[in-house]
């Protein structure tokens, strides 16, 4: 006989609010149905009603783990209506502060999962880690969490001596092939709550559109960053790392692995940054170019591909719409699938393994 | 312009297309979402998002469906004159939360679909959050 285990919205295993109502028999769970809403805010109508200064701070405000993202692909909404162009130290600066913030969302989801393994001291091991990247954050932009970075036209904040930083990449590209790769790939507690769990197949992960580390743990190559480059990324030598098996290992592989193409990135990053100004002329603008359609841009956040839309009013100091599609969006419905079949012991990292974030997808 | 003739040869030239801010935009005009879809799904392209628009002046909404081929931004454009539009549910699954939210924030209907709430719980009224609803201001006197 099936009965239905709801998890959630309120829940030890999970960091913030939402519901996963589960039909089991016996212990396997052979359906199930997500409720989101609980972080609920309305940032998308509030953006309405800020201008075009105080809008970049308000959307930043939508995630706080990948908040430089938010506000870099609203900029680069915000530069489509300008007609500008961020200059080209702006837009290493904007690669350097992405790369870091992927590297500290996925040390971050690394020791979470970890977590969720029973395997604490890793999880010790990934913050420890972590710290040393929100450090690096912290030196670059003052903050830790909110970085205030972007601004239409370019950067706020310089780095000024970039090779500094490369010690830390080094040091931290070490720590992960010595101690964090090996430990995931090779123990049998790992492995033993990874391999063949919460299983996304390729078919699937088309049918629901999944992005980023999800897709390309599902064996789908994309990844915006090569694919539809921005800021520097065109100037960057990476590879995209894709897994076939689509389960839990296989996301936390392209994960791994995703942070040792950020290391190789960031390197190349901080010594080529080209000289020259932080921001587009002296940052005083209108919206030029009013054509009628909204500016789009797109930008491959730790967690997938985000997107904003932004249109203006004429004559208006603040955005008639500002739509956002963020990575969770696009990949929480696939958890229905993975968690069909599983046991009911595994879900709560199968949930994990999509590194959700719930203020993202409610905004 | 037909709907056949959105095909993968067309799709990667410049034509039908204009380019706008980096998106490609097709004229949408007579094109039926249904039919739009069916042509995504066959060259394989990726569904991203709907964007939706109250209009002003009471004009309606306007409705933005995305789709990535290839890494090319694709935009469809279609104007509604209710609040009505058929659902493309069934043949992209990827629609589904946001066909929902659309619904919650505008009131806009995808009919061919049972509707569940999404953001909003039970009994709670749809087509409030994001439209733009007169207040009437009562001065004390």
């Amino acid at each position: 006989m099936s009965y239905k285990i709801p998890m959630g919205p309120y829940h030890p295993g999970l960091e913030e609010p939402y519901k996963l109502d589960m039909i089991c028999d016996g212990e396997t769970v052979i359906d199930a149905k997500l409720h989101i809403g609980f972080n609920f805010r309305g940032i998308e109508h509030l953006a309405e009603t800020r201008n075009y200064v105080q809008v970049i701070a308000l959307m930043e405000r939508v995630c706080g783990i990948c908040s430089f993202i938010h506000t870099l692909t609203l900029c680069q909404s915000m530069e489509k209506l300008t007609g500008w162009e961020a200059p080209p130290r702006a837009k290493y600066i904007r690669v350097v502060m992405a790369e870091l913030e992927r590297l500290h969302s996925h040390v971050l989801w690394a020791g979470i999962a970890a977590k969720l393994m029973g395997f604490k001291t890793m999880f010790m091991t990934c913050f420890e880690l972590r710290e040393k990247v929100m450090d690096v954050l912290q030196a670059i932009s003052g903050n830790r969490v909110n970085y205030s970075m972007n601004r239409v036209g370019g950067v706020n904040r310089d780095i000024e001596d970039p090779l500094a930083l490369v010690k830390m990449v080094d040091d931290l590209e070490r720590e992960m092939v010595k101690t964090v790769i090996p430990i995931f790939t090779t123990s049998k507690t790992a492995l033993s709550r990874c391999a063949g769990i919460g299983v996304l197949t390729h078919e699937k992960a088309l049918s629901c559109a999944a992005v980023g580390p999800v897709a390309r743990a599902s064996g789908i190559n994309q990844d915006l960053r090569r694919d539809a480059p921005y800021a520097a990324y065109e100037e960057m030598q990476f590879e995209v790392p894709v897994q076939p098996d689509g389960d839990v290992k296989a996301r936390l592989l392209v994960r791994a692995l995703e942070i040792l193409e950020s290391c190789k990135i960031l390197r190349q990053a901080l010594t080529k940054m080209p000289p020259g100004e932080l921001v587009h002329g002296d940052g005083k603008f209108n919206f030029l170019k009013l054509t009628g359609n909204p500016a789009t841009s797109r930008v491959e956040a730790p967690r997938g591909e985000v997107l904003y839309s932004v249109s203006w009013r004429e004559g208006s100091r603040n955005p008639a719409r500002v739509h956002v599609r963020t990575p969770t969006f696009a990949n929480m419905p696939a958890i229905r699938y993975m968690v069909m079949g599983a046991r009911l012991a595994d879900t709560p990292l199968i949930q994990a393994s999509i590194d959700p974030c719930y203020s993202c997808t409610d905004r | 312009m037909s709907t056949v003739e959105i095909a993968p040869e067309l799709l990667m030239s410049a034509e039908p297309y204009t380019e706008d801010h980096g998106v490609y935009w097709y004229n949408s005009d007579g094109l039926n979402v249904r039919e739009l879809a069916k042509s995504m799904n066959a060259i394989g392209a990726r569904f991203i998002t709907i964007t939706a628009y109250e209009l002003p002046k009471n004009e309606g909404f306007r409705l933005e469906y995305h789709w990535d081929a290839a890494g090319r931004l694709l935009g469809f454009t279609f104007d509604l004159n209710g609040n009505e539009i058929e659902s493309i549910y069934d043949l992209c699954e990827a629609v589904d939360w946001i066909e929902r939210e659309v619904r919650e924030g505008f009131g806009i209907v995808f009919t061919g679909r049972p509707y569940e709430p999404l953001l909003l719980r039970e009994n709670d009224t749809a087509g409030v959050n994001m439209r733009e609803v007169p207040v009437k201001v009562e001065v004390a006197q």
